[in-house]
């Protein structure tokens, strides 16, 4: 079945009060586990609205139960991706929170798995490896920053509802092997161990500026 | 001689009445909508970028949009302002057909505008021929036709499925190589190695463009051979174009063929018994002038119909006005719409009229459901069913407003950054609404909601008030008033806690009121500010979203009523006031285009 039209979520994702918690947790090997999830609970009904249409804007809207049995996919299609493993999804249909948590052998093997694992989808877009290339772990420095197939829909969005961008947020949490040495990003929250640090930026400061999400750490040795 | 004589005046006639005169002789006699404005009032300052920006010019304008359009007005396009210009719309089982037809004042100016057009030999004598790669434009002198005919889509895939399968093909949209299921699965597309036979989509087009020709071909054919037009054809058409007025409109209701929809079990496995519930729309006729006047653009409507369905809407507007609907509107709402029928007059009209013909059937299912219906006729309390419902109802659109929802929210430990979920309380934007129906039952309502509160604890009872939480996506309370013998839900929390028993001295002026009573069964009014440029369109399914997204950046006001209903007419008015001190024809345009969206 092709699903032409689930790229349509992520403007709607964007049009809405969302936030995004984007947790990596990074061993000394290079491993790690990443925790991705996506809240939308703060607008759902602007969002079940659109969810209870058969389009909008042209496109053809898809249904819960067809989003569900995406995200079933997409967890099965990771599944087979090499250096991926104990991948686990949760949907909330009520409260529209995803949930993604993924165990890597690496950080390039992760970001093949997902761009991977969506163009087997059949989206309506190929999803190219730049797209879903957000972070980097070299010489015990992390560079993170956000994917930037949510940095394109983000520009494209209008300032129609100010309020409704400021409402979100997308919070990068790091976890490191190491102790944080310095961070290039002076927004950056370390923790007292040093061992973990946090930026969370909202969605309207986000839009206007994308680079303040950007950020390295670098980790003693 | 005195034969010959007269034989000859009915031959000139014919030939007048066919081709002599105006563009309106070229619409197809297939189309069921047709707007017809007159150049002079209305088009004279109206680009012609503007003129297709419209959606009624949607399906053929493909290739206007291209440079040859910029800063030219109509008259720089060759167009002829003494003459009509007629939209038309028309749908059957097979095709869709739109276009437009003209006067042309200079052909060469007109071919600057339409460069695309290529001039193709023309099989109907003394008619030029042109093509695009999407319309067709057919040129009888100084008239024209722009036509687009397109097969409907649904019909074409059914045509293309039955090929296919009968050819022996597998399901086109299964291939196993594609499965991701299938260890083999290669998600890079395969090229299709039977170069010699096509695919299920190239099938597809071909019968697409060879229905697409056909269809062209009856209905130049049946307009330029056999002279049929809807000019000739429809004497209510005719009339209307005698009409003094900026624009009329008209729609052939019995051939429209999206009410015919619903009739479609009837028409395939019923067909005698269709035809006789058919004959109901027989003549059903809507007829509109558009009337421009000062800062108002008037649009008067006449629903025509036969004997058969007249008698059943004179009954329904038997009706006398609740005037209790009034104390729920307030004086400054954005818009309201009311509705104020006989349902226990029109029940009894349709008994008489439609149970007859049902009864001509012998097919056992209907029989048996009219058996049904007549059972139910002599044994439920029709009192008490009217009483509970009786026909009266209004709808408020009280803007968009911040409504209170409960969301999760996520919390962080400042040390660790771990994080966990709790419920918080949000705000979303909501468009406000109120719907009440008339009852003289209260006690009706009122057991059905002890049930549904027993049942479930999202229905709660707060004083006078029912409470039914979360109804709305999850998120939002729907409250429901059983009061003044009207039962109302509303997601209007100021509403139902402040003004249970109505706004009071807020609520509608008696002059208003005297309006609405006056008005016959339905009567409306929409500030077009208030109400379509706050109106968030993700609340409406897709022809509505277009005809929001048309009036978007309109201001005015809309009134509607409905006046006399006869037993072969109903007469609606709709109003549009407006101040800004803008191109009066544009404003038309602007309602047409909303009215065309309306019908599309």
């Amino acid at each position: 079945m092709k699903f032409k039209y689930l790229f349509f979520l992520i403007p709607l994702l964007f049009s809405s009060c969302i936030e995004i918690i984007d947790d990596l947790t990074l061993n000394a090997d290079g491993s790690g586990t990443l925790k991705f999830t996506v809240n939308l609970s703060s607008s759902k009904i602007k969002v079940n609205s659109i969810l209870a249409l058969d389009s909008l804007d042209g496109q053809r809207v898809p249904k819960l139960s067809e989003i569900e049995a995406k995200i079933g996919q997409f967890k099965s299609l990771l599944l087979q991706q090499d250096g991926i493993s104990n991948v686990k999804t949760e949907f909330n249909a009520v409260d529209l929170i995803v949930k993604l948590t993924v165990d890597f052998k690496s950080l390039n093997q992760l970001q093949e798995g997902i761009q991977a694992s969506l163009n087997a989808m059949n989206l309506n877009k190929k999803v190219t490896k730049e797209d879903v290339q957000w972070m980097s772990w070299e010489a015990g420095t992390l560079k993170r920053t956000m994917p930037e197939i949510f940095q394109q829909e983000l520009k494209r969005y209008e300032n129609n509802d100010i309020s409704l961008l400021k409402g979100g947020s997308y919070a990068c949490i790091s976890r490191l092997p190491g102790q944080i040495l310095k961070t290039s990003n002076n927004n950056c929250k370390i923790n007292p161990s040093k061992t973990a640090a946090m930026l969370r930026i909202n969605t309207f400061d986000l839009k206007n500026e994308p680079s303040i999400l950007e950020h390295t750490l670098s980790t003693s040795p | 001689m005195p034969q010959k004589f007269i034989l000859a005046l009915l031959g000139l006639f014919n030939v007048g009445f066919s081709f002599g005169q105006g563009p309106e002789h070229h619409i197809p006699e297939q189309a069921v909508t047709v707007f017809s404005i007159n150049n002079q009032k209305v088009l004279s300052n109206i680009s012609l970028n503007e003129l297709i920006s419209y959606d009624f010019m949607d399906e053929i304008h493909q290739e206007l949009f291209d440079r040859s359009t910029e800063n030219k007005t109509l008259e720089d396009a060759g167009m002829d302002f003494n003459k009509r210009l007629n939209v038309f719309y028309g749908k059957t089982n097979y095709y869709e057909l739109s276009g437009f037809t003209f006067g042309i004042s200079n052909q060469q100016n007109l071919f600057q505008a339409l460069d695309d057009f290529e001039a193709v030999p023309s099989p109907y004598p003394g008619i030029q021929l042109y093509r695009s790669f999407f319309n067709h434009l057919l040129i009888d002198k100084n008239n024209a036709l722009l036509i687009r005919v397109e097969p409907l889509e649904d019909y074409v895939n059914q045509l293309t499925d039955s090929t296919w399968y009968s050819r022996g093909n597998l399901p086109p949209f299964y291939n196993e190589e594609e499965d991701p299921d299938n260890p083999d699965y290669n998600p890079i597309p395969q090229e299709n190695n039977e170069i010699n036979e096509k695919n299920y989509y190239e099938l597809r087009d071909s019968l697409q463009y060879t229905l697409n020709q056909e269809y062209l071909t009856i209905i130049l054919k049946d307009l330029y051979v056999s002279n049929n037009n809807l000019f000739r054809k429809d004497s209510n058409f005719r009339d209307l174009l005698t009409h003094e007025a900026a624009g009329v409109f008209f729609m052939d209701n019995s051939r429209n063929i999206d009410r015919a929809k619903n009739l479609w079990y009837l028409k395939t496995f019923l067909p005698t018994l269709y035809l006789d519930v058919q004959d109901l729309y027989e003549g059903n006729i809507i007829t509109g002038d558009l009337l421009l006047l000062d800062q108002q653009i008037q649009f008067n409507l006449k629903a025509h119909y036969g004997d058969a369905l007249g008698s059943i809407y004179t009954s329904l507007n038997d009706a006398k006005f609740d005037k209790n609907i009034s104390n729920y509107i307030k004086k400054n709402q954005a818009a309201y719409f009311t509705y104020n029928v006989n349902l226990r007059n029109a029940y009894e009209k349709a008994f008489e009229v439609i149970v007859p013909i049902l009864s001509k059937t012998k097919d056992p299912e209907v029989s048996y459901d009219l058996l049904m219906v007549k059972l139910a006729n002599a044994l439920i309390n029709k009192d008490a069913l009217f009483d509970a419902a009786k026909g009266s109802m209004f709808i408020t659109f009280g803007g968009i407003e911040k409504v209170k929802t409960k969301r999760i929210e996520f919390f962080y430990d400042e040390v660790t950054f771990e994080y966990g979920e709790r419920e918080a309380e949000a705000e979303e934007d909501m468009p406000i609404f109120t719907i009440g129906f008339s009852t003289k039952r209260q006690d009706i309502p009122e057991m059905v909601l002890e049930h549904l509160s027993q049942v479930t604890s999202k229905f709660q009872k707060q004083g006078d008030l029912w409470v039914y939480n979360k109804a709305i996506f999850e998120a939002a309370p729907l409250y429901l008033l059983n009061k003044k013998d009207l039962f109302i839900l509303t997601n209007d929390s100021v509403l139902a806690k402040q003004y249970p028993n109505g706004y009071g001295k807020d609520r509608l002026s008696k002059k208003t009121l005297k309006g609405l009573k006056n008005a016959g069964s339905m009567a409306g009014y929409a500030d077009l500010q208030a109400l379509v440029n706050k109106f968030p369109k993700e609340f409406l399914s897709g022809s509505n979203q277009a005809l929001i997204e048309s009036l978007r950046s309109k201001s005015g006001t809309m009134h509607m009523h409905s006046g006399k209903t006869s037993k072969n007419s109903t007469e609606v008015q709709l109003t549009y006031d407006y101040t800004e001190s803008l191109n009066s024809g544009k404003y038309l345009l602007d309602l047409i285009n909303t009215l065309y969206l309306l019908n599309k």
